[in-house]
């Protein structure tokens, strides 16, 4: 699923230049859920933002769902991101002025091919909320849902358009350990559904849910 | 990104910035106001200057030069040689020969079958002048005739219509006398005459009888201070005085298109004849100043547009700062930078849109203030319009459209910025 070879991530300030990858390389089976460990500013959102093709401005080879991300257009890179990756943010990045419903139907908005029907639309949005037990909370506002919630909203966000690739960026960071444990829980179901999941984590319960652990340090996965 | 999620963003993002929204908006309605406002009024002027200043953009009137060599030896007269001589110049399509009556005629009776309270003492003299009947033939009632009756027959007159305006707003109120109804009412009118009759005693001729003249229509094209006969009852009235025929008094050649007639003007002068510009250099003049005035303010409403297209382009700015993050999140689920393009300037579209709609409705409003105050304030004067404005059904659709362009426009840099938003600096 994932395929990176010598991977290099450099961010320039003025004349100084920090390299945060350095020549990693990754494989990632499709179906695994994978656990990225470090300290802060190791590269772990890095990493995620690469796979994910939110960041194109690196060295080296990234293969991920078939893709090689270095060639694709600015274009095909938004259409990869809507519909084989998913992405779960630490502060949930919940669009304040739309319902939970309309926050999780938001790819659909930007999908390719023929559009929906309001009401098929609708329906796939309550499934995607079902699945992460939010059904009643569709109409509810971000600023009316807990934190958890909000988690979850993110979550069926992400799972909305059925990706190939859940990349979750410290997504237990902001919620309390029950909450954060129920999160877990749906991530270890949805891998064992086949979806591959890559989660940036400081947290050891994370870790120990996860089929690896991979540690960065120095820009290289140890 | 699919219309109906743009549209929503849209107004979901404008509903979330509601003050900033009503303010650009508000901007935008001024400027749209001022256009459509100085549009419709300069149309109204120009309408009311067309009323005062009728004129076929197409005539063109010929005279014998003020001053001619030729003339004296005979040339630079206008007869019937003239006349058809004019007819075959390239890019005429008539030519319709005038003939000033040089027998006087005045009414001491009001028009027979109308309540006038006419003074006793009152003579009015008529001017008049013969035209061929097609001069006037669009201009008769149906059914009129407008030929030479005989002698003991009502002539066919058509006057002005300005003629009219002029009397129910000043000659009436002046004399006391009541005013006359709409024109068409008129048509049929017989006003008893005494012909030879001048109010100058000496100009008086020997033999004065009665007669009548009956109105057969209404016409921009015979002017002002004259009523226009028959061309064969000036001919014979001028028989039966004894009046030596001096050639015609003004030829009116009518050419194909408006266009041509500055080339059948320099072909008329080239034949040692004159073209009087008079009534028509005025109306050039008031046509040429309105445009100019009503330019002049139009450019001064779209100015307005541009700093209004100003305010929303600094508003969106800032907007994009804020939101900057809430827009990471759409490229983040697959928007691609056009689409966040899009919805930037499609909410200042909709800004825009909804301003000008505003604005043109205000415009409407402040018309109606404006009608109405000088209604109040100006005395009736002939020509007074009953409204300043004439709103034309493009001017609201160009207040609305060019709102909604000025504030698209304004929304261009910072759409181009909010689509340069790097996702992966801004969403943790």
């Amino acid at each position: 699923m994932i395929r990176l070879r010598g991977v290099v991530k450099r961010y320039r300030d003025g004349a100084d230049t920090l390299v945060v990858l350095d020549g990693l390389d990754l494989d990632v089976a499709p179906g695994e859920l994978v656990a990225l460990q470090g300290a802060s500013g190791s590269g772990k959102s890095t990493l995620l933002h690469i796979v994910g093709a939110l960041d194109a401005d690196f060295d080296g080879e990234a293969h991920v769902a078939g893709q090689d991300l270095r060639a694709l257009s600015v274009a095909e890179r938004a259409r990869f991101r809507n519909s084989t990756v998913g992405f779960v943010f630490q502060s949930f990045n919940l669009l304040p002025g739309l319902s939970a419903l309309e926050n999780v139907c938001l790819p659909a908005w930007f999908a390719g091919g023929p559009a929906p029907g309001r009401s098929a639309l609708a329906a796939a949005g309550r499934a995607a909320l079902a699945r992460v037990g939010l059904a009643d909370r569709a109409r509810q506002r971000p600023a009316r849902l807990s934190g958890g919630e909000r988690q979850r909203v993110a979550v069926a966000r992400a799972l909305f358009a059925n990706p190939r690739l859940l990349l979750a960026d410290e997504p237990t960071g902001n919620l309390d350990a029950v909450t954060g444990a129920e999160i877990i829980a749906l991530f270890r179901g949805l891998a064992a559904e086949g979806l591959t999941v890559l989660v940036a984590t400081h947290e050891e319960r994370v870790t120990a849910a996860a089929d690896r652990a991979l540690f960065l340090e120095g820009g290289r996965v140890r | 990104m699919r219309l109906r999620g743009l549209f929503h963003l849209a107004a979901q993002d404008l509903a979330a910035d509601a003050r900033g929204a009503l303010l650009n908006g508000a901007a935008v309605a001024v400027g749209a106001a001022v256009l459509v406002f100085f549009l419709a009024l300069g149309a109204g002027i120009a309408d009311a200057a067309r009323r005062v200043f009728p004129r076929d953009a197409r005539l063109v009137e010929v005279v014998p030069p003020a001053v001619s060599l030729s003339g004296v030896l005979g040339g630079g007269r206008l007869d019937d040689a003239a006349v058809e001589r004019l007819r075959r110049i390239d890019g005429v399509a008539d030519a319709w020969p005038k003939l000033a009556l040089r027998v006087p005629i005045a009414a001491t009776r009001p028009p027979e079958g109308l309540a006038v309270n006419w003074p006793p003492s009152l003579v009015i003299q008529i001017p008049a002048l013969g035209v061929p009947r097609g001069f006037v033939a669009q201009d008769l009632a149906p059914g009129a005739a407008f030929e030479d009756p005989g002698p003991d027959g009502a002539i066919p007159v058509v006057l002005s219509r300005r003629l009219l305006e002029v009397f129910n707003r000043t000659i009436a109120p002046a004399w006391n006398v009541r005013r006359l109804p709409p024109g068409p009412a008129l048509v049929g009118l017989q006003l008893p005459v005494r012909v030879g009759l001048s109010m100058v005693p000496q100009k008086t001729e020997d033999r004065v009888y009665e007669g009548r003249l009956v109105l057969a229509g209404l016409s921009d094209r015979v002017p002002l201070y004259a009523a226009a006969l028959p061309i064969d009852a000036v001919r014979r009235l001028h028989r039966e005085y004894g009046k030596a025929d001096q050639g015609y008094t003004a030829v009116t050649l009518l050419a194909a298109r408006p266009q041509d007639v500055p080339a059948v003007a320099a072909t008329v002068r080239r034949m040692g004849l004159a073209v009087d510009e008079g009534e028509r250099g005025s109306a050039e003049r008031v046509g040429a100043a309105v445009a100019l005035a009503t330019g002049g303010l139009a450019l001064l409403a779209l100015v307005l547009c541009a700093l209004a297209a100003l305010a929303i382009a600094q508003s969106l700015f800032a907007s994009v700062r804020a939101r900057a993050r809430d827009l990471a999140v759409l490229l983040a689920v697959g928007a691609r930078p056009g689409d966040v393009r899009a919805l930037l300037v499609v909410e200042a579209g909709l800004v825009g849109l909804a301003g000008g709609a505003v604005g043109s409705g205000a415009a409407r409003l402040l018309a109606l203030a404006a009608d109405a105050a000088l209604a109040r304030a100006l005395p009736d004067f002939p020509f007074r319009p009953d409204t300043l404005f004439a709103f034309a059904a493009w001017m609201p659709l160009a207040g609305i459209a060019v709102a909604a362009g000025a504030a698209a426009l304004g929304a261009l840099a910072p759409a181009a910025a909010a689509a340069r938003i790097e996702p992966a600096r801004l969403l943790s």
